[in-house]
């Protein structure tokens, strides 16, 4: 499993996972050096140290007690020797470098800064954006520091900030720099996916999985009798010998087939990190990646109010990460007055594989997996439904539960009367699993 | 700072000093953090002895006692990071982060400071006109180590090298508290003219401290 930005990267985990301190981070990119100028104020060191001779001088004002004037003698003589010997830069140069802008969901990244060589007592102190898990604690002294950190959902986040304290030679001033991080695009974690769902009828196009006709592939097929222009590497020497006449080994074709994963975005319910929505994503991340291996073309599309984005179907490893670029896109935010579009016939080219990951709480959506069922498509539905209304002891309330999980079966009830097989995912086990019975035999 | 590293020049050079990476969790500078706990309840234990019921000195304990503590513990949750602004938090979250911003925001130490040595003047007062003056040296040389002690915690710095520069100025500073001890003790020197003068030489240290320690 390789990352967004080419990196080898541990097997996909439980999707929600994180990996504090498993694979480090490498190293990160040369960012150039920026002069950047220091305000530089009192530190709290010197308040405090003003505070107290300030009390202790008022203490012996008050009092005529010249004890309370001596405990004033010594940060008094500290302040004084500070403004006397004290020299600050007015400018400082920062680096600041992350090891990656693009990464999987619970993936450690790292965040390198660095300040001029010739600076003593620095601080950094990093200050990590919303959605942002620091890896470690978040200050540390140092010329140059690296501050790990993971991403635990999804999406474009704001890394946050780092913040540098420098201290002059008696840290009674202090000089603050803060350096914004440009933010990062996390990508759901891809579900464990090995095995494909295969159509019975492949089209006519060459690739890796075995058709019902004969061609030119490497799976044996059966055998018939030699005719003029067959090849003679093919004959069956044995079978000749036995009925006399020359026999020819027969070959299946190898074929591919266009596989459209169609998300639906248009309800995410449960707990963030597991909800529906989440689901969803690695899920067809998962599948992505499983049928491009298998040298399928692979499209998708995230349905959504406000119309669907989607990918027409493609060959390739820079698929994967497109595909995942247009589920990066997906929003469940209602938009007033957005419709549902009908969906693009550019990406459903005829006779796809559907594979479609959804909650199947949205009336509109089931109506458009029945009509692609009544349009000939082939069509599994991952059903990434886990959560239910909340538990109440009302009668109404256990009433109307009791009739929203009639409604759930009654959809799902209806779609396999069409022959939409519809299979659940709890998005902790392998996509195998669910989808097995229709892996080891032919999907029609 | 706006460089990114998608803004990179092929003159830029990777930094020479090896990045640090920060220890987890509370174990990160805990013998600094316990060092500045323990003195600074040494100083309110110092400055309590013997227990006073009078006036104002029990309100002063009470303040000192919890601004030492809210000092401690700013410390060992210093390196809790504070979550940007978040929607639907359950009350004890919200309870919680309010507790951490009152910490964070309040000058404890300040506080602890000015409440010990009101508590060492009420002390002062009982004990005649010019108090207990070694008792008095002690307490400051230990508000001075706990202030110190305080400010390692929270900056990261290392105790050696700040104290090896701090070196001579601490013991001018131990001599002065001594000298004022020892003034303190002669009789001669609480009459006449001498804390007319004192409070001259005060008044002028208190401007000249200002002065000194507001930025150029």
């Amino acid at each position: 499993m390789t990352s967004p930005n080419g990196s080898v990267l541990r097997p996909a985990a439980s999707p929600g996972a994180s990996s504090p301190g498993g694979a480090s981070p490498g190293a990160s990119s040369p960012a150039p050096a920026g002069e950047v100028p220091v305000d530089w104020r009192p530190s709290r060191h010197a308040r405090r140290l003003l505070t107290l001779a300030a009390a202790a001088l008022l203490a012996a004002l008050l009092t005529r007690n010249p004890a309370l004037a001596g405990v004033a003698g010594p940060p008094l003589l500290i302040l004084a020797m500070a403004r006397l010997t004290g020299s600050r830069p007015a400018t400082l140069a920062v680096r600041a470098g992350l090891t990656s802008t693009r990464m999987y969901e619970g993936e450690p990244v790292a965040v390198d800064v660095s300040a001029a060589d010739d600076v003593d007592d620095l601080r950094w102190v990093f200050a990590p954006g919303k959605g942002i898990e620091p890896g470690s604690a978040v200050a540390v002294n140092g010329a140059a520091a690296r501050f790990a950190f993971t991403v635990p959902r999804w999406g474009k986040r704001a890394v946050g900030s780092v913040t540098l304290t420098l201290y002059d030679r008696w840290h009674l001033t202090e000089g603050r720099v803060t350096v914004g991080l440009p933010s990062v695009d996390c990508y759901p974690s891809p579900a464990v996916q090995r095995t494909e769902v295969v159509l019975s009828k492949l089209p006519n196009r060459l690739g890796e999985h075995r058709a019902r006709v004969p061609g030119d592939g490497t799976e044996f097929n059966g055998i018939r009798e030699f005719v003029p222009g067959d090849r003679q590497r093919a004959i069956n020497w044995p079978a000749s010998t036995r009925r006399g006449r020359l026999q020819v080994n027969t070959f299946a074709a190898e074929r591919s087939q266009d596989v459209v994963l169609l998300v639906d975005a248009t309800t995410d319910v449960g707990e963030p990190g597991t909800s529906a929505l989440d689901l969803g994503l690695r899920g067809a991340a998962g599948a992505a990646r499983a049928y491009l291996d298998g040298r399928d073309r692979v499209g998708v599309i995230t349905y959504q109010w406000g119309g669907a984005y989607w990918l027409a179907p493609s060959l390739g490893r820079r698929q994967v990460y497109k595909i995942i670029d247009v589920l990066l896109a997906a929003d469940t935010g209602y938009a007033r007055g957005a419709v549902f579009s009908r969906l693009p016939r550019a990406a459903l080219p005829p006779g796809a594989l559907v594979v479609a990951f959804s909650p199947l709480l949205d009336g509109r959506f089931v109506e458009a997996l029945r009509d692609m069922r009544e349009r000939g498509f082939a069509l599994i539905v991952v059903d990434v439904l886990n959560a239910e209304p909340p538990v109440r002891r009302r009668f109404a309330d256990i009433a109307a539960r009791r009739i929203w999980r009639m409604e759930q079966q009654a959809i799902r009830f209806s779609l396999r009367e069409l022959g939409v097989p519809v299979v659940p995912w709890d998005g902790g086990t392998p996509l195998d699993l669910p989808l097995a019975p229709y892996t080891r035999r032919r999907f029609a | 700072m706006s460089e990114t590293p998608e803004a990179r020049a092929p003159e830029a050079q990777a930094p020479a000093a090896k990045p640090v990476a920060p220890r987890a969790g509370i174990a990160a500078a805990a013998g600094s953090r316990l060092a500045a706990m323990l003195l600074g309840a040494a100083c309110v234990t110092w400055a309590a002895t013997p227990l006073l019921a009078a006036g104002w000195a029990k309100t002063a304990l009470a303040v000192a006692i919890v601004a030492v503590g809210a000092g401690a513990l700013r410390l060992a949750f210093a390196d809790l990071p504070q979550p940007e602004d978040q929607f639907f938090l359950p009350g004890y979250v919200r309870a919680w982060l309010a507790f951490l911003a009152a910490l964070r925001a309040l000058a404890w130490e300040e506080t602890a400071v000015v409440a010990l040595l009101f508590l060492e003047v009420q002390h002062a007062g009982t004990s005649g006109h010019t108090g207990r003056p070694w008792h008095t040296a002690a307490l400051g040389a230990g508000l001075l180590g706990y202030l110190l002690a305080t400010h390692i915690a929270e900056s990261g710095a290392a105790p050696s090298a700040l104290l090896r520069r701090h070196g001579r100025l601490l013991v001018a500073g131990a001599c002065l508290l001594a000298l004022a001890a020892g003034v303190a003790t002669i009789p001669a020197a609480s009459g006449g003219a001498g804390p007319a003068v004192l409070r001259v030489i005060a008044a002028v240290a208190v401007i000249a401290a200002t002065a000194l320690v507001l930025p150029a």
